[in-house]
């Protein structure tokens, strides 16, 4: 199996989504234990393969070769289909599997069956298959299938709810947005294509010069992909995705903005990193910059705790972009603070993953037990849901980047490295972190402080463990930073810092 | 990897680690709980220093909603709020607007 690893994390919830249907047929119980052990074994699978990554470097497997590991066709030319797993890949899909396991449990009593629970696990598993695939794939074809893959489950998830009337236009619009960003790649793609006659990533990267044509794909590559990350000026849809999808699914739509950024640094850093000038590193930091400000100031005026989170989600993005956009900016310049900047925006996007996970679900507990999600029909839960209570402030906290939790632990990084290129990008960046915490303290007030409300039904363990295990993973990876930044993130990030080379070889040889 | 590795982080100006800043937390809790333990004793639960009071009036039902909360501040950030309400106009049209405008800006720094 250890072989095959890469290949089963995407074939396995790919077949099993659609086999969910039939399962459900047999037994729903049954069904509940097939998509939570298909979660299980994509987090094992994922699991493995940072494990074989970390350990060995970069890992192929082929498809369609005499063995997984006969990259070249005779002419030393890519042709077959290609996984190609680096420290950036393998910790993509980790966050991938451990969110998968954190969502899946959350979702089994979350949805009833009336409303479509069967269906919804399909499109799960099918965005869960795009995530891993999108994260492994070393082909920019296949790239564009799995970004569609995930977009189609996506927008399903997004639109589920058809009886309302906001669902199904959040879905229209994501879906519309999401379509004009895989045309944009696909066109990148075709123009590549036409001038390499080739897709593997690997092979035309050593291909690329920096031709008027690849300047030219680069930006179809780039707004493609900035609008499905949610990039302000591009992040409208968002909240509105975000808000409307089942609480418990739109964890897996954060992974799914997630790998589209992670696409966005591999386009970056593997295909263009030999010609890369640092004027696009410039447009990262200042759409990351705009990204968290807009989000945090929009998060100010919101009345649905859905919706409010969902802009404190895409603020984090703006983290990200701004650590990694430093790291772009001056890789030539200043490389020890690049990696600093590096690592800060690669550790915030595992630390993002966990806290926003663990707000989206506590947002599902509130709207379960009291069926709204108005912040001026909320109040005194903290006296029936203390446990609710206590995750959603730790979260919060988290997101703010107070100490000792996980989120400060990426945002000191990001504040030191950007603070070398500019001390107005971290005074920027600690301002919106500052109205972010104002924004969740507020929200929490609102929810969980005043006079008691009667709370009825209890919440199942099945919403509680998830919980437990997102708080604990938001606490650990905040009292131990160091040992998390140097068993998985040190490698993601050098894996886009300098392991460029290694990428290609593992390839192409030489 | 040596324990206290495992807890610092580097982050190529200083470092960071936790075990400092909770020791920092802990004296400053030992303060704050040194500072009401000396404070008056009067409190009684459940009598009349219960009730509730916003803004020195007496209210019937006392919820703070959350809107209620820095009301002030998202008071003074509301021209800000109306004009990024505006962007946000929920017309998909207008998304794909800032698409396009997008689009221009990256072609211009990429081409030019």
């Amino acid at each position: 199996m250890g072989t095959h690893a890469p290949i089963l994390a995407i074939a396995v919830p790919l077949l099993g989504g659609f086999a969910t249907p039939l399962v459900a047929r047999i037994s729903r119980v049954l069904r509940d234990f097939w998509v939570f052990a298909i979660a299980l074994f994509v987090a094992v699978c994922v699991g493995f393969v940072a494990a074989q990554v970390f350990a060995h470097g970069v890992t192929v497997y082929v498809l369609g070769g005499r063995t997984p590991q006969e990259t070249l066709a005779p002419g030393a030319f890519p042709i077959r289909i290609m996984l190609t797993v680096d420290g950036m890949s393998a910790f993509m899909g980790l966050i991938a599997g451990l969110l998968a396991l954190v969502a899946f449990p959350f979702a089994l009593r979350f949805i009833p069956e009336e409303e479509g629970k069967t269906l919804s696990f399909t499109l799960s598993l099918l965005l869960l298959a795009g995530i891993v695939g999108l994260a492994y794939t070393g082909d920019l074809f296949n790239f564009f299938v799995f970004l569609e893959v995930t977009s189609i489950a996506a927008c399903g998830l997004i639109g589920f709810r058809t009886w309302t009337s906001r669902a199904p236009e959040a879905a229209f619009k994501t879906m519309l947005l999401y379509a004009l960003s895989g045309l944009f790649f696909l066109m990148a793609v075709a123009f590549l294509y036409g001038e390499y006659g080739a897709l593997n990533l690997a092979f035309l990267s050593r291909q690329l010069r920096g031709s008027a044509l690849d300047r030219v794909a680069l930006a179809l590559f780039l707004s493609g992909l900035l609008l499905k990350v949610a990039a302000a000026p591009l992040h409208f849809w968002a909240p509105d995705a975000y808000g409307e999808a089942p609480a418990a699914k739109t964890l897996l739509l954060v992974v799914n903005t997630q790998v589209s950024l992670y696409g966005l640094w591999r386009i970056l850093f593997t295909l263009y990193g030999g010609v890369l000038d640092a004027g696009v590193g410039w447009l990262v930091v200042a759409m990351g910059l705009l990204t968290m400000v807009v989000a945090a100031v929009m998060a100010v005026g919101q009345q649905d705790l859905g919706r409010l989170v969902a802009y404190g989600a895409v603020s984090q993005i703006g983290y990200m972009m701004l650590g990694v956009g430093v790291g772009l900016v001056t890789l030539a310049g200043r490389p020890d603070y690049a990696l600093v900047a590096l690592k800060g925006g690669v550790f915030h996007m595992l630390n993002d993953a966990l806290t926003v996970g663990l707000l989206f679900l506590c947002v599902g507990a509130v709207e379960w037990v009291r069926g709204t999600r108005d912040l001026g029909e909320l109040g005194g839960l903290g006296h029936g849901l203390p446990e609710v209570a206590l995750f959603f402030l730790l979260a919060s906290l988290a997101l703010a980047g107070i100490p000792p939790l996980n989120g400060f632990a990426s945002k000191i990084l990001i504040y030191h490295g950007s603070f070398q290129l500019s001390p107005i990008l971290t005074a920027v960046a600690v301002l919106a972190s500052i109205l972010l915490l104002a924004v969740f303290a507020r929200a929490f007030q609102g929810v969980f402080l005043g006079p008691r409300v009667e709370v009825k039904p209890e919440l199942p363990w099945s919403f509680l463990i998830p919980m437990i295990v997102s708080a604990v993973g938001i606490v650990v990876l905040g009292l131990v930073p160091g040992f998390f930044l140097e068993q998985v993130v040190t490698p993601a990030a050098e894996a886009l810092w300098r392991g460029r080379h290694l990428y290609l070889a593992a390839v192409l040889g030489g | 990897m040596r324990p206290e590795e495992s807890i610092q982080l580097i982050t190529g100006q200083g470092y960071w680690t936790p075990l400092l800043w909770m020791a920092a937390a802990l004296g400053t809790l030992l303060l704050a709980f040194l500072f009401w333990s000396r404070g008056r004793r009067g409190y009684k639960r459940g009598t009349e220093q219960d009730l509730p009071f916003v803004s020195g009036e007496k209210v019937e039902n006392p919820r703070l909603a959350a809107t209620h909360l820095y009301w002030g501040f998202a008071e003074a950030l509301r021209p800000v709020l109306r004009r990024l309400g505006a962007w946000h106009s929920g017309v998909v049209n207008d998304y794909a607007a800032w698409f396009v405008v997008i689009l221009a800006v990256i072609f211009l720094l990429i081409m030019v």
